[in-house]
């Protein structure tokens, strides 16, 4: 059994922030890492490991050489390999054309038994890309998933909605968008991590996945990004003092003033 | 841009929710609104549902597919597919999970450009799509142009629209769906109703608790908060996945549900920005943390710098000797 985990490269969106003057999202200095998701995914791909000796565990990365880092750190949460695609990660928003990449990779490295990707990207949210990348290998696709049980054949995985979960299984080979409610991922150490040798990582660029970089928007349609705008809600910030008890009872008029408590 | 938006979505809420956004645009561009349903059997035409979209659709295209078919993303991207065939500028999908496979799928076989989380939508001068988007989990809104069509959009969670539906109803039209591999590769096995034991998204008053309570006990407090002001329990994200002392139907944020309560009071919250993304609706945030320089601090209209194990005691005091007993 192979799984192949597709990880995203991406800022730590806990860390950054918005420059009104500039009108961008600040990315300088912002420490980078495995978009938090994918983490989810990796670790069940790494428990399906642990419980099957058979099993494979690759992980594929987008990404420049500030990924290598993250790369060795996402396998060093127990995957067997690590591939990087050197290029195509200029447009983090597009979700389409990530799907390009990495199905290009995965055709690259030989589809697996099941492509596991987080649900959602840390930095664009999309929720998109697990989905596009079945659609481009003509394979099922299941998500987001919650628990996953192994099958003679294939997998069970629940997927749950308002209201209802549903049981829905599907035969290898298969895409699958992991939920972070699945599982809590383990924590490499830095140990672990420098124990991560290069012959466990491997390098592709776009023309080893035989794409052209140049070609890469043109053939596919864009989301040409025109400008940012603050994703915060202007607050009062009004700041109550005193002793709590004072705290509370100012805190109580102001919302009675407000006509927000029933 | 032709003059055809197709309204759809994997979930009957959802697709009310992408025709109520995309009906003013209809309306701006001259448009016709179009919603594309599925399932196994036709919808009961008096339903909520048929009626609601009937009156803010010019037609509804219901595609049957056999009862096998799990009611996932593909059948509805197979669905989208043939209905779009006769021309559609634009595809807007309500929030769902089912929704985000069906655009993922519908824009790779047509052509079209795809986004979701999309926060608004407009058209351009020159006939293009025009979305605004969180990015980095919501620290900035990214306002993008859909380049190619149809463009596919799906829309963010609590995304609505003011409209004033038409008397008229719109016609109904069957059509039979031999749904593709992807969509016949899965079989549903079984299905379990989950409790809904709570509201978060409809709540109007919501008491939300983080890692400021350092045992699961301490939590009765906040439930009691929530009790006597008639609210909801909400949580952090550490509170339902890392610690699980409580569930996951309990995280408020772009992981969980995101709210628009009158009032959302964050007890111990840092206020990571997927937390603050989801509570961008909120009429008034009130916050107690006793770090001044957190997130939640600063994003907040009423902020309490304290102990939460001083301040909610006397809130509930306060409460109590007022007689709130819900």
């Amino acid at each position: 059994m192979r799984i192949i985990v597709c990880a995203k490269h991406v800022a730590d969106s806990t860390e950054i922030r918005y420059d009104e003057t500039s009108a961008q999202p600040v990315l300088n200095n912002v420490p980078t890492k495995i978009s938090d998701y994918d983490r989810n995914a990796l670790e069940a791909a790494v428990t399906i490991k642990e419980q099957h000796a058979d099993c494979k565990v690759e992980v594929l990365m987008v990404g420049g050489a500030a990924a290598q880092k993250t790369l060795k750190e996402a396998v060093a949460m127990g995957a067997d390999l690590g591939y990087l695609v050197e290029g195509g990660w200029e447009d983090p928003f597009n979700p389409l054309i990530s799907a390009r990449v990495l199905t290009r990779a995965i055709e690259e490295m030989g589809v697996p038994d099941m492509v596991f990707c987080g649900a959602y990207s840390e930095d664009g949210y999309s929720g998109v890309t697990g989905a596009a990348i079945a659609e481009l290998l003509g394979l099922p696709y299941l998500g987001p998933v919650t628990a996953i049980d192994l099958t003679e054949e294939g997998l069970v995985g629940r997927l749950p909605q308002p209201g209802v979960a549903w049981s829905v299984g599907a035969q290898f080979p298969c895409v699958l968008g992991i939920d972070s409610a699945m599982n809590v991922p383990r924590l490499p150490t830095v140990l672990q991590t420098m124990k991560v040798k290069g012959d466990r990582l491997r390098s592709l660029s776009l023309a080893d996945v035989g794409l052209v970089a140049a070609n890469l928007h043109a053939d596919l349609p864009g989301l040409r990004l025109e400008h940012f705008m603050s994703g915060a809600v202007q607050r009062k910030g009004v700041r109550l003092e005193g002793s709590p008890q004072e705290m509370v009872s100012e805190l109580m008029a102001r919302l009675a003033e407000e006509g927000v408590l029933a | 841009m032709t003059s055809r938006i197709l309204v759809s979505g994997g979930g009957a809420d959802a697709a009310v929710q992408a025709a109520r956004v995309a009906l003013p645009l209809a309306k701006e561009i001259g448009a016709a609104v179009e919603a594309v349903l599925v399932g196994s059997a036709a919808p009961d035409a008096d339903s909520q549902l048929v009626s609601e979209l009937s009156r803010l659709t010019d037609k509804i295209h219901f595609f049957r597919v056999p009862e096998s078919t799990p009611l996932t993303g593909a059948p509805l991207a197979d669905a989208l597919e043939r209905a779009a065939a006769d021309g559609a500028g634009l595809l807007v999908l309500g929030d769902h999970h089912f929704s985000r496979e069906a655009a993922a799928r519908v824009a790779l076989r047509l052509g079209g450009p795809c986004s979701s989380m999309c926060e608004a939508i407009t058209a351009t001068g020159d006939g293009d799509i025009r979305i605004e988007r969180s990015v980095y989990g919501g620290v900035a809104l990214g306002a993008f142009k859909l380049e190619g069509s149809p463009a596919v959009c799906v829309l963010a969670p609590g995304v609505s629209a003011e409209v004033e539906g038409a008397d008229a109803a719109a016609d109904v039209v069957v059509h039979d769906l031999e749904p593709t591999a992807a969509a016949q590769a899965l079989v549903k096995t079984g299905e379990e109703v989950l409790p809904r034991t709570v509201d978060l998204a409809g709540a109007k008053l919501v008491v939300s608790v983080g890692r400021g309570f350092v045992k699961p006990e301490d939590i009765a407090m906040a439930e009691e908060l929530a009790t006597l002001l008639n609210g909801e329990l909400g949580c952090s994200r550490p509170i339902a996945e890392d610690f699980k002392w409580l569930p996951q139907e309990r995280l408020v944020g772009l992981t969980g549900t995101s709210v628009a309560p009158d009032l959302y009071l964050a007890l111990g919250i840092s206020g990571q920005v997927q937390h603050l993304a989801g509570i961008k609706g909120a009429k008034v945030v009130a916050a107690v943390n006793n770090d001044p320089k957190c997130p939640m601090t600063r994003n907040a209209d009423y902020v309490l710098v304290a102990d939460l194990y001083k301040v909610l005691p006397a809130l509930l005091d306060e409460l109590r000797s007022r007689g709130n007993g819900g």
